[in-house]
């Protein structure tokens, strides 16, 4: 145990200081500080004696905190690969106790113990004896005491709280994972003893009901004195503007009484959404009589003035179609290792989502705390919530049935008042048991219709679903994991099912991590996996190119998520999707597929004005063919817009400008004045461009207005047709077979171009974009990140390119083969350089040059037989690179052996 | 009153509550949509093909012995439709790898249509991501050799312009079926494809699904707007569903198992 900074005779002071207000009120006493404690990492106390002995815990913790923040554990000696590395790792019972002397005045009370959350069986101890148990994941423990207080007295408190499994329940569920927040141990946010009359409030729900602007008030008042009790609840509802009042009669002689009331508002109160985030605060002070005895009580909830329902293809929020712009998050927080449970984090995830254009977060396989709720419903964002459930959670399991029975109703307890929660989904991607997920989604819509329900993303149907979050339907994919060089396609047809469809986990597309995020990881977990990867690139030679590898794998991935973003915005008929992800995921085999790190700051790959250009609540679209012409063609595409916006455009110009590589303009017109609605996809007209005036090669960029506050922009590229490519003189052999005429050149001193054809290179497939999610995972071919273009050498004067690959590069890499070239010497640096798999940092190659002998070779592993025709920007990249070797700066310095030439070179077949 | 008006009236009372059906009446075989044909000794999955996903047909020769024989198969990904000589015999997936076959001996066509359900997500299978057909396919333990492995382009294009003969009573072999049907109903929102078997539908000439007698959702949805009062076309290609009086239905709510 180490690092222990509190002595227990701190603790042996009265911790009741605090003046104890009058009878009949509720009573708070915050529970934060230190405690005593101790582990139990062979889980024997739970079966031995020392609770009887009302044995002192002879360690200490502040709490709320986490046996992390005190290094508690075992100290791990490894470097993971496949997640971060956790420096404490403590998974069994551990206990914490506090003396705690009860006032007086707190006879006839209801006392509780009160954890906001905690993972994930607690259970306490009076003295010697357990009193109660509790194992929520998602929702605050409340434990009751009543019964086995004394006031007047001090009693010792234990708390064992378990971070072990609970349940047989999937270990990647986000809830308690060890690959983003960790399964950690301690107790978190809000923790207090709180005493309450005998005649309380249970539970105090609002149902706001649009149509005539009031609020269903929704009361249980719990009845511990014995004896009938009548009195009054007084229903108030405050806040932006609205101050109404109710007075319910209550009346009852059982432990509990339901009772419900509608409180009209009045005309002027406002609707929630996300463009108008107004909260409501639902105050119920409850005044009752019992045996001659007074009580009050009092709660308060916040609530907006919203309904949800189901649409055609959308969800509906107040009868109006809305468009999910949403992102996957997992509970990553790798700087605490636990979800925040204050407000000041969560203000800063909610407005980084709405900086970002988006309105929607799914939280896979959790749940998170309240203040995720109250800062959504702030910022205007509409929250899908699930339980921990993945995979084959729904397989019976008679005790994790039960769990999960439990834990749905707690969570539409707890948080279902909350406008920001629309949409509740059993969990991820779940098997097993399916009339066990309808038997759950029926029962949750029956109990609670302030949310949309889903039996499970991406796999069966059930007849309850309202929503369907997935990655195909019945009708085909919807699903976008990557861009094209065109972008005219949408998934429209695939969306139109029974019931709205959500796109699942879009996006995914793997940056290579950058290194110099290491030194953020200063909380529980640690990047030893950026250690071990950054160790591996210095030993093959590329450590200098770390950053470039970052910053032009990150480059594609936000040339992708433009063209993932706007395709399902172009989908009129989809309900929306959910990126994954804005933010990095750290596990799994590490995902670095976010344009923020896994602390949700920038990457500085884009800024969110210019991402809030395709993803925002008005995006202006437009439908092309392809991506690089030849000059003369003419480019022809159809204008859109996206409105999801708060109202209709109204009457709006539509301009539209061809851009040069500087900015002018090298053509431009209108589609004139036209009159744009709300809440769907909106066609603006079709305009034509010849390019027959365009000179090539250029990189040129259209852009498109939508008013005045509204417009986006893509690159094309126009290039001369080269009718005459890959002509041999005395000077330069272009050959696709390394063979004796080649070895002739060279011996002589003379230049060869060799474009072998792919298939007789042995290597890599080629491709265009970066890997799936990330390479320790899915480890399937060809586990490249994109592409460095050495933009800067003269190879490249004729070609328009940046460091980093887009979509003019499309058919130049998807008709190309993947050299290795770590064998060869170190200074070679292939100009086309593929990002190998950062497990891997292997130095690899589609085109490089090097001194071979007296002679100059220069290899280009691309197709030049294959349809060349429709390939522009290849027959470009040709001309280029023949100018290039006819010129005297082609000059390789790296000598390199025949012998490698050969080492990838297939056998060509007999002739 | 006679019985042809009895059934009259009797059908009329119940068309607001029964779903209407769909005959099927006529039939185009399935070599229209062939692919490029594969010759090979042995089972080939679709990736080597150049298949991501999709339908395949395996076919092959056989020698039968006569009386119970078993056929085995070492990978299924994901689901096999095996026929002898136009019969089905049965399906095989993965959990299920082998048949029995009970059939006079000689010699016999053996076509196993093949189609993959999903893909992997994750997993430790998630390296083994082949599908359609590979390893060894035996009869009583001795290996098959000799494939035709023909891709279907099932999804290719609008099967409604195909070359279709009326159906007569004898069972269908994987194949189009097509049937012609008014929808007076303005109500009706679904496609009722439950009691048929593994396939895709169209209705109209736009595609509208997939459907799989396994899955809980026995309906597909209609685009809005797509049904016509009067003359719509209904084709269906089913994998195992061989009963030539086969029947669709519309619906006015979705279908779940």
């Amino acid at each position: 145990m180490k690092n222990r900074i509190f002595r227990n005779w701190l603790l042996g002071l009265g911790l009741l200081a605090a003046g104890v207000p009058a009878a009949a009120q509720t009573c708070e006493v915050d529970l934060s500080g230190v405690w005593r404690f101790q582990t139990d990492v062979m889980d024997f106390r739970r079966g031995s004696l020392s609770p009887r002995y009302n044995h002192m815990l002879p360690d200490s913790i502040v709490l709320p905190g986490i046996t992390d923040d005190y290094g508690i554990g075992y100290e791990s000696p490894y470097r993971h690969v496949d997640r971060l590395t956790r420096l404490y790792e403590y998974m069994a019972p551990a206990w914490y106790q506090r003396d705690i002397e009860f006032p007086a005045e707190w006879a006839g009370k209801r006392i509780f113990l009160y954890f906001e959350r905690t993972h994930w069986l607690s259970s306490v101890w009076v003295d010697t004896k357990e009193v109660s148990r509790i194992d929520y994941i998602s929702v605050p423990h409340n434990h009751e005491l009543t019964d086995f207080i004394t006031p007047g007295k001090k009693h010792r408190i234990t708390v064992c709280i378990d971070n072990r499994y609970r349940y047989d329940t999937h270990k990647w569920n986000h809830a308690h994972t060890e690959f983003t927040q960790i399964n950690w141990n301690g107790i978190l946010g809000e923790m207090k003893l709180v005493a309450v009359d005998p005649v309380c409030i249970e539970e105090l729900q609002p149902y706001p009901r649009v149509a005539d602007r009031s609020v269903e008030v929704r009361l249980t008042v719990g009845n511990r004195t014995g004896r009938p009790f009548e009195g009054k609840a007084l229903v108030s509802v405050s806040g932006n503007g609205v101050e109404v009042e109710r007075e319910l009669p209550v009346r009852g002689d059982g432990a509990e009484l339901r009772i419900s009331g509608r409180l009209p508002l009045g005309d002027g109160a406002r609707l929630w959404d996300e463009f108008s985030p107004v909260v409501y605060t639902l105050r119920c002070r409850l005044l009752t009589q019992a045996g001659g005895s007074s009580y009050e009580h009092e709660k308060t909830v916040d609530f907006g003035l919203r309904e949800v329902a189901q649409g055609r293809n959308h969800v509906l929020l107040n009868g109006r179609p809305i468009h999910l712009r949403g992102t996957v998050e997992n509970a990553v927080f790798p700087k605490t290792g636990h979800a925040p449970v204050g407000d000041a984090e969560w203000e800063r995830i909610m407005s980084i989502v709405k900086e970002y254009g988006l309105n929607h977060i799914r939280f896979h396989s959790w749940c998170p705390p309240r203040a995720a709720f109250r800062a959504a419903d702030r910022h205007g964002v509409y929250l899908e919530v699930e339980m921990p459930m993945w995979g084959k959670d729904a397989e019976p399991d008679s005790a994790r049935y039960d769990f999960f029975r439990r834990e749905m109703r707690a969570i539409l307890r707890e948080y279902g008042n909350h406008p920001s929660f629309i949409l509740y989904c059993n969990g991820n991607e779940i098997t097993g048991n399916y009339d066990f997920i309808e038997e759950l989604t029926a029962t949750a819509r029956a109990l609670d219709d302030r949310h949309l329900y889903s039996g499970s993303t991406a796999r069966t149907r059930i007849p309850s679903d309202q929503f369907y979050v997935s990655q195909q339907t019945n009708k085909g994919p919807v699903k976008v994991y990557e861009g094209r060089p065109t972008t005219d396609w949408d998934r429209n047809r695939e969306s139109d099912v029974d019931v709205p469809v959500i796109s699942h986990e879009s996006g995914q597309r793997c940056i290579y991590p950058d290194f110099r995020e290491i030194e953020k990881f200063t909380g529980p977990v640690r990047a030893r996996n950026f250690e071990l990867w950054r160790e591996m690139l210095e030993r093959n030679g590329m450590l200098d190119q770390a950053y470039d590898f970052f910053r032009a794998s990150g480059t594609l991935t936000v040339v992708e998520y433009k063209a993932v973003i706007e395709a399902l915005l172009r989908s009129s008929r989809s309900a929306g999707f959910q990126l994954l992800s804005l933010n990095d995921f750290p596990g799994q085999g590490y995902a670095p597929v976010g344009i923020l790190d896994p602390f949700w700051d920038s990457k500085g790959l884009v800024t969110p004005e210019q991402w809030r250009a395709f993803c925002a609540p008005t995006v202006a679209l437009l439908r092309y063919a392809k991506s690089s012409w030849y000059e003369g063609e003419t480019f022809t595409a159809r204008a859109e817009v996206y409105n999801f916006g708060a109202s209709e455009l109204g009457k709006v110009r539509i301009r539209w400008s061809l851009l040069d590589s500087s900015g002018a303009s090298v053509a431009r017109g209108s589609l004139g004045t036209r009159s744009v609605g709300k809440d769907g996809v909106f066609p603006l007209g079709e305009f034509s461009v010849p390019l027959d005036r365009i000179r090539g090669p250029q990189r040129l960029t259209l852009r498109l207005e939508v008013g005045d506050a509204v417009s986006n922009s893509w690159n094309i590229w126009v290039f001369p047709r080269n009718d005459s490519l890959l002509q041999s003189d005395d000077r330069v052999l272009y050959t696709r077979e390394f063979d004796s005429e080649a070895e002739r050149f060279l011996a002589a001193g003379k230049t060869v171009v060799l474009t072998p054809a792919p298939s007789r290179v042995a290597g890599r497939p080629s491709t265009f974009h970066n890997h799936f999610w990330n390479p320790i995972m899915f480890a399937w071919s060809p586990m490249t990140i994109g592409c460095l273009i050495h933009d800067q050498e003269p190879v490249f004067d004729d070609f328009p390119t940046s460091y980093h690959t887009d979509w003019q590069w499309w058919d130049i890499l998807e008709n190309a083969r993947v050299i290795d070239l770590q064998e060869t010497p170190r200074e070679l640096r292939p100009f086309i350089q593929v990002i190998d798999s950062f497990d891997s940092n292997r130095k690899l190659g589609i085109g490089f040059e090097a001194r071979v002998g007296k002679g100059k070779l220069l290899v280009l592993a691309v197709d030049t037989g294959r349809r060349l025709d429709e390939r522009p920007a290849t027959r470009q990249l040709l001309a280029s690179i023949d100018r290039y070797v006819h010129s005297d700066r082609f000059d390789p310095q790296v000598p390199l052996d025949e012998t490698f030439i050969r080492s990838f070179l297939r056998q060509s077949p007999k002739k | 009153m006679r019985p042809t008006i009895l059934f009259a009236l009797f059908a009329l009372l119940f068309s607001g509550a029964r779903a209407q059906e769909i005959l099927l009446t006529d039939y185009a075989p399935l070599d229209a949509v062939y692919g490029e044909e594969w010759e090979s000794d042995e089972l080939l999955p679709m990736n080597d093909l150049g298949m991501e996903s999709g339908y395949l047909l395996y076919e092959s020769r056989v020698e039968l012995p006569g009386g119970r024989t078993e056929l085995t198969l070492e990978h299924v990904r994901d689901y096999a439709a095996v026929y002898l000589d136009g019969r089905l015999l049965g399906s095989l997936t993965d959990a299920r790898k082998s048949l029995e076959i009970d059939a006079p001996g000689g010699c016999r066509v053996l076509r196993l249509y093949v189609e993959n359900i999903g893909r992997i997500t994750y997993g430790p299978e998630i390296l083994d991501n082949s599908k359609g057909l590979f390893g060894r396919a035996c009869l009583n333990g001795e290996e098959i050799a000799g494939w035709r492995i023909v891709p279907l382009g099932i999804q290719d294009g609008d099967p409604a312009g195909l070359d279709y003969r009326p159906l007569d009573g004898t069972p269908c072999e994987p194949g189009f079926r097509l049937g012609r049907f008014d929808a007076p109903d303005p109500a009706v929102r679904y496609l009722d494809v439950s009691g048929w078997g593994m396939g895709e539908v169209w209705i109209n000439g736009c595609y509208l699904g997939s459907y799989w007698t396994a899955e809980r959702q026995q309906s597909i949805r209609i685009p809005d707007g797509l049904l016509r009062p009067e003359a719509n076309t209904l084709v269906v290609f089913d994998l195992e569903n061989g009963d030539p009086a086969a029947r669709m239905h519309l619906s006015t709510e979705p279908v779940f198992n």
